[in-house]
């Protein structure tokens, strides 16, 4: 048989009502755990953004950390750190759920390449603007509030999506520990006796569907944010 | 229970092998990477649009799936079209594939970046075909990709640890296996996960120092 005989004979037994409830909490599940964890990272990669900031930062040892942090998290797989998180949940008996494992693997990640992403946007505002606030007796802290954010953060915004999309992707890594998400979906409903052929193909065709409307939305904040001249940089 | 570092000393030599072994499929795909991209971005440079609409679906298609899922079909699903592959050469075949859509996307940034006036001071100067692609796309070409390239490459070793989902041996495989041993998993993973930070360090200055010298790039890698 060829491959499109098995998918036209396959396909009826295939899509039904409960296969894809199954696949749509399988897409939420990926997505859940994607977004949430890239917002935590975005969160703590934002705290080790500020802690590189010489501004804010008078010690350098605090850098020196954050850039240690920054170093380890993005050269180590996906799949070996989550297999860590993993292991460490169960060395330290924790009794972590599934998906506590895998926000926090995506989160640890995304806090390495968040801070450098961050730390890019805060160096395309010229250092003489912190000097200049810094010199009218602005906080630090406002400074970076009221003016290098304001500034940085169209830099920031676009690859920020772009990391998402590719957190998106790096779920399916989590299969391995066996949350269900989409890759693991398509291998319990492969392991059920459908095809993989049709099973693996649905998988990449609902990926490619998120990964479609996560980068339209790119493009679009992108457009949005470049169009428009730029006032506040001089 | 406390963590055991001893044990799991005799498994070092076997890691340094499996590290080894990311390095030379992340090389290989690597290498079949660069030369679809370099097919692909003429032909979006280039090409008339009907080739131009298959390349931009080539590169949506793999940039916008998972490359372990690609991997998972390639491995599992084409055996019921009758296309059996070995583990190591469905992970080739599907690192490949997905670095060449990549590459594609950079190496058509890197063909953008001769300035106009170059080319029309050698055509000016008498310079042969060769001469203008040797002296002036050349060094701006590889100026402009050197530092993407290299990241590309330092990523694809970082990736090559899904292999080991399929059987593969390099670094994570041979981690799983030591694991299924010994059941150290806590000091396995973390020596491993340090391993890869050294590996990714070591490729990244080396890839630095040549840049540096060959090339004249001062960026940094990675």
């Amino acid at each position: 048989m060829s491959a499109w005989d098995i998918i036209l004979a396959e396909a009826p037994r295939f899509f039904t009502w409960w296969n894809l409830r199954f696949l749509a909490l399988a897409v939420v599940n990926t997505l859940v755990a994607s977004v949430a964890g890239c917002a935590m990272g975005y969160a703590a990669g934002f705290a080790l953004a500020m802690l590189r900031l010489p501004q804010l930062m008078g010690f350098a040892p605090v850098r020196v950390l954050a850039i240690l942090w920054v170093e380890t998290f993005r050269r180590i797989p996906f799949l070996v750190l989550l297999l860590l998180v993993f292991f460490l949940s169960q060395f330290a008996r924790l009794e972590a759920p599934l998906w506590a494992v895998a926000v926090t693997a995506v989160a640890l990640r995304m806090s390495a390449l968040a801070a450098e992403n961050i730390r890019a946007g805060f160096e395309t505002v010229r250092p003489t603007q912190w000097e200049a606030a810094l010199t009218m007796n602005m906080p630090a802290l406002t400074t970076l509030r009221r003016i290098i954010l304001p500034q940085s953060w169209r830099v920031i915004l676009p690859p920020s999506i772009v990391h998402v999309l590719s957190m998106v992707k790096e779920t399916s890594l989590v299969s391995q520990i066996g949350f269900i998400e989409i890759t693991f979906a398509a291998k319990m409903l492969t392991q059920r006796g459908f095809s993989a052929l049709l099973t693996y193909g649905t998988a990449l065709v609902l990926y490619f569907c998120v990964s479609w409307a996560l980068a339209s939305l790119g493009r679009w904040a992108e457009r949005r944010l470049t169009l428009r001249p730029a006032r506040l940089t001089p | 229970m406390t963590l055991q570092y001893g044990q799991i000393l005799q498994y070092l030599p076997d890691f340094l092998l499996g590290a080894l072994m990311a390095l030379w499929i992340a090389g290989l795909a690597f290498a079949g990477g660069l030369l679809i991209g370099l097919f692909g971005a003429a032909a979006l440079t280039y090409g008339a649009w009907p080739l131009r609409a298959a390349v931009t679906a080539y590169v949506r298609f793999f940039t916008y799936t998972p490359q372990l899922v690609q991997i998972f079909f390639l491995f599992f699903a084409l055996p019921e079209a009758g296309i059996i592959l070995s583990p190591i050469t469905a992970v080739l075949i599907g690192m490949t594939l997905n670095a060449g859509a990549y590459l594609t996307e950079i190496e058509r940034a890197g063909f953008t970046s001769v300035p106009q006036a170059e080319l029309d001071a050698a055509e000016t100067l008498g310079f042969s075909r060769l001469q203008t692609i040797w002296y002036v796309i050349a060094p701006h070409v590889v100026r402009a990709l050197y530092p993407a390239l290299s990241s590309h490459y330092i990523i694809m070793t970082l990736g090559t640890s899904m292999a080991a989902i399929f059987g593969v041996e390099e670094l994570t495989g041979r981690a799983l296996n030591a694991n299924a041993i010994s059941f150290r998993s806590v000091e396995i993973f973390s020596v491993v996960a340090v391993m890869y930070i050294v590996l990714t360090i070591i490729a990244s200055t080396l890839l630095w120092l040549v840049g540096r010298w060959l090339f004249r790039v001062k960026a940094k890698v990675f």
